[in-house]
């Protein structure tokens, strides 16, 4: 649960974490990110969806920015996880390094049990 | 309004062919600054958030990739001053043409949003 970075001393700046009670998500769970491709502001872009990884991390609950997007008030906050993947898994032509990962932040309306 | 049957944004390219990078700091424009100052003030004021100036750019369509950074958020924010009633379309071309005649204004100094009328 805890954000893991800025937690000796002063922080430089405050942290952006906000506690998200009742997530759906554990650290380390692996999860498939939705393959749906619905119209408006969408925060999950397309060469990720359908693709599996792994919760790195819970960042807090935050208002629902495909809401903010239309005027709402984003109501009710969606957790949001980073969420690890091997390059690999996202880019069938990757030639780097098969332990190269991408982390991405997503919003666990995009998510679920893989 | 991507256009495409998947519904992917035309923000949305990440995977896509890019060419190459384009480095040179060019500066800002005139214009650029005046549009960016007043982008800054409204979104600082939360008279709009960014969530809403992303959702106009996008809704740019095919505009969006042909645009500078500059012109997608000022095309973005009239679309959304004009969307939340705080000018009026009339208000603004009567505005500008005011402000126009006062000076023969030119073309790097121009808005996208003249320009844009003969896109």
């Amino acid at each position: 649960m805890t954000p893991g970075l800025r937690t000796r001393g002063a922080a430089p700046f405050p942290s952006t974490y906000a506690p998200a009670p009742g997530h759906r998500f554990k650290v380390g769970e692996r999860v498939a990110v939705k393959r749906r491709f619905p119209p408006g502001h969408r925060r999950t872009p397309h060469y990720i969806r359908g693709k599996t990884g792994v919760i790195e991390r819970i960042c807090g609950a935050f208002p629902n920015p495909e809401e903010l997007a239309y005027g709402f008030d984003g109501e009710p906050k969606k957790v949001l996880y980073r969420v690890r993947f091997a390059q690999t898994s996202v880019w069938p032509a990757y030639r780097g390094p098969a332990r190269d990962l991408i982390e991405m932040e997503i919003f666990e309306h995009w998510l679920e049990p893989a | 309004m991507s256009g495409t049957p998947s519904n992917r944004s035309a923000a949305d390219i990440g995977g896509d062919d890019a060419g190459p990078v384009d480095t040179l700091d060019r500066g800002m424009k005139f214009w650029e600054r005046q549009a960016n100052a007043l982008r800054s003030v409204v979104q600082r004021n939360q008279i709009v958030l960014v969530d809403e100036l992303r959702r106009a750019a996008e809704d740019l369509g095919d505009l969006y990739s042909k645009l500078e950074y500059f012109e997608r958020t000022t095309l973005a924010l009239r679309a959304l001053l004009i969307e939340k009633g705080l000018v009026t379309e009339e208000e603004l071309e009567a505005r500008m043409a005011e402000i126009r005649a006062r000076f023969d204004v030119p073309d790097e100094m121009e808005s996208p949003i003249k320009r844009g009328a003969s896109r």
